[in-house]
């Protein structure tokens, strides 16, 4: 079971790539010949986090970026959480400044602390639909953030405690946050400075996760011949 | 050739999943224990309308000590060292409280006050007093020295003492001020990140016992840079019981409780007051303040210890002969 989904997930990231994905672009001011976005960002995510990403876009009829983002929480030790997303964004509707985008990532994250290790996929898709131009935009977004499968490993630390304990692969799907808000930014030349800030809810809509709230402060550079 | 190979592939994917056992997230036994209701093996007691994991050393007709743990999300495992004075010919009775540690679970909705978690401790008492004159002293660590103070301010005649460790305050706003300054953690923190990241990985919903549990005991991972309260590692326990926890925070936030408003004041037994030297949270001033409350009171600061004081060695090494003294006073 927990297999098969590894297998579904893995298939439709491969799906996904072809389409589309990344980084919160300003898409007015993206130009075709710009087919590399570098970008950097800090904010919270879970907890105060850093991140850095590759997006490329592709020649094709619909603008379309696929891209890879790998972050990271703040703290003294620095490789043990981190989470990385593959996916790709696509512009699937315009209307005068008026766009539409859709965001389908695969990811893949680590969490540990002294008593247990957690390894997980999962998938983040969202959608966007805001006023575009070249030099700023703003929109707003929804998107939800799924935990599919996840292996948990503990430490003797946790054993002492729990002899009895199972690591392994865990199911079903082990969690899920729903989130909205807004993004915005600015553009000049072959800079994007951007910020996306917004509300998160468990997939309940009961509770909220500790941090209740998502904030990002990006800059991408737009480079290509 | 390439029959073969997909043959062998088949047969190998086949195998590798018969070898795979699957584990559900929301069963107990797994990532957290089993609780008595689940495994009958686990010593037990029925009362007030609740199975809780209990158990009691030493004399059944001598004098009772009621250890009362913290948390409220925790369970007694962390204060086994109290066993001690069973050695000493007094009944110390243990149990973990309604919803918590290896006691029976319930939804968030069957918590409606704070005066059920007395009414229990009552029960308990009532289960184990073999004897009308026994004599019966309450030692409440934490949330169970509120615990303490709550049952002494509604039964004061039922309790012949009681030792009080470090509880955050015998009001509700001086609760949430203690909470707020021991929990106290830099915003860029391994500590609070830790805390933090894992709600990613796992929510569950508001009577997902398993889950939530699991999720509340990976916060003792102190993250190596958290300790304002002093202590000298991770506690023992056996499973914390957060949706309890979260049910009786809403319950104070609504209530305002003041634990101190009926017949405390009147209780004119000595209380030994417990506060420890390494809680910077807490120290001499707040250790005073929340005593007052108290009309008979000896005060002692537990040297080279933080606030869980009667679990480490240092802190119950230097604990136990003032509190074995306190109680052979009175017994």
């Amino acid at each position: 079971m927990k297999k098969s989904k590894i297998l579904l997930l893995v298939i439709g990231l491969m799906v996904f790539k072809n389409y589309a994905t990344a980084q919160n672009v300003n898409w007015a001011s993206l130009e075709k010949k710009q087919q590399h976005i570098l970008n950097i960002n800090a904010g919270l995510d879970y907890g105060l986090t850093y991140g850095v990403g590759y997006g490329h876009q592709l020649k094709s009829k619909l603008p379309i970026i696929i891209n890879g983002e790998y972050s990271f929480p703040s703290g003294n030790k620095i490789v043990d959480d981190f989470k990385t997303k593959i996916g790709g964004s696509i512009r699937y509707a315009k209307v005068n400044n008026f766009l539409f985008t859709a965001k389908v990532y695969g990811v893949f994250r680590r969490y540990q602390n002294t008593l247990s290790r957690l390894v997980n996929f999962g998938s983040d898709m969202s959608v966007a639909a805001g006023y575009y131009k070249k030099k700023w935009h703003v929109a707003g977004e929804v998107g939800f953030d799924k935990a599919i499968v996840t292996h948990f490993k503990h430490s003797q630390l946790y054993k002492n405690n729990f002899p009895g304990v199972q690591d392994g692969w865990y199911e079903p799907s082990t969690g899920g946050n729903f989130y909205y808000g807004i993004q915005t930014g600015i553009s000049f030349k072959q800079h994007d400075i951007y910020l996306k800030a917004g509300r998160m809810l468990t997939q309940d809509f009961t509770t909220t996760p500790l941090v209740p709230f998502y904030l990002q402060l990006g800059y991408n550079l737009r480079m290509g011949k | 050739m390439s029959l073969k190979i997909i043959k062998k592939v088949s047969i190998f994917c086949i195998l590798l999943s018969a070898c795979t056992k699957e584990r559900k997230i929301n069963d107990s036994g797994f990532l957290v224990p089993k609780t008595v209701v689940e495994d009958l093996s686990l010593p037990s007691i029925t009362v007030n309308g609740a199975k809780f994991h209990a158990e009691a050393f030493g004399p059944a007709d001598s004098a009772i000590i009621l250890v009362l743990h913290g948390g409220p999300a925790s369970d007694y495992r962390y204060l086994y060292n109290c066993k001690e004075f069973a050695n000493q010919g007094y009944r110390v009775v243990f149990y973990d409280q309604r919803g918590t540690g290896l006691s029976q679970r319930f939804p968030k909705s069957h918590y409606k006050s704070v005066q059920q978690l007395t009414d229990d401790v009552n029960a308990i008492i009532a289960f184990y007093r073999k004897v009308p004159t026994q004599k019966v002293f309450l030692l409440g660590h934490s949330w169970g020295g509120i615990l303490a103070s709550a049952y002494i301010n509604r039964h004061p005649a039922t309790v012949n003492g009681a030792v009080i460790a470090e509880p955050g305050g015998l009001k509700w706003k001086d609760v949430k001020d203690y909470i707020d300054a021991s929990r106290k953690m830099k915003f860029t923190s391994e500590a609070l990140n830790n805390a933090t990241y894992l709600d990613q990985f796992l929510t569950g919903k508001e009577n997902e016992h398993e889950i939530l549990d699991y999720k509340y005991s990976m916060l003792s991972s102190t993250g190596d840079e958290s300790n304002v309260v002093g202590n000298e590692g991770v506690l023992p326990q056996w499973r914390p019981g957060i949706v309890l926890q979260n049910a009786y925070f809403d319950i104070a936030e609504r209530e305002n409780p003041d634990w101190t408003d009926r017949f405390l004041r009147s209780f004119t037994t000595k209380v030994l007051f417990v506060y420890s030297e390494r809680n910077t949270a807490y120290g001499l001033a707040y250790a005073q303040k929340v005593s007052a409350a108290f009309p008979n009171v000896q005060l002692f600061k537990t040297l080279g210890a933080g606030h869980d004081m009667l679990s480490f060695p240092t802190g119950w090494n230097n604990t136990y002969p003032v509190m074995l003294s306190y109680f052979n006073s009175l017994k």
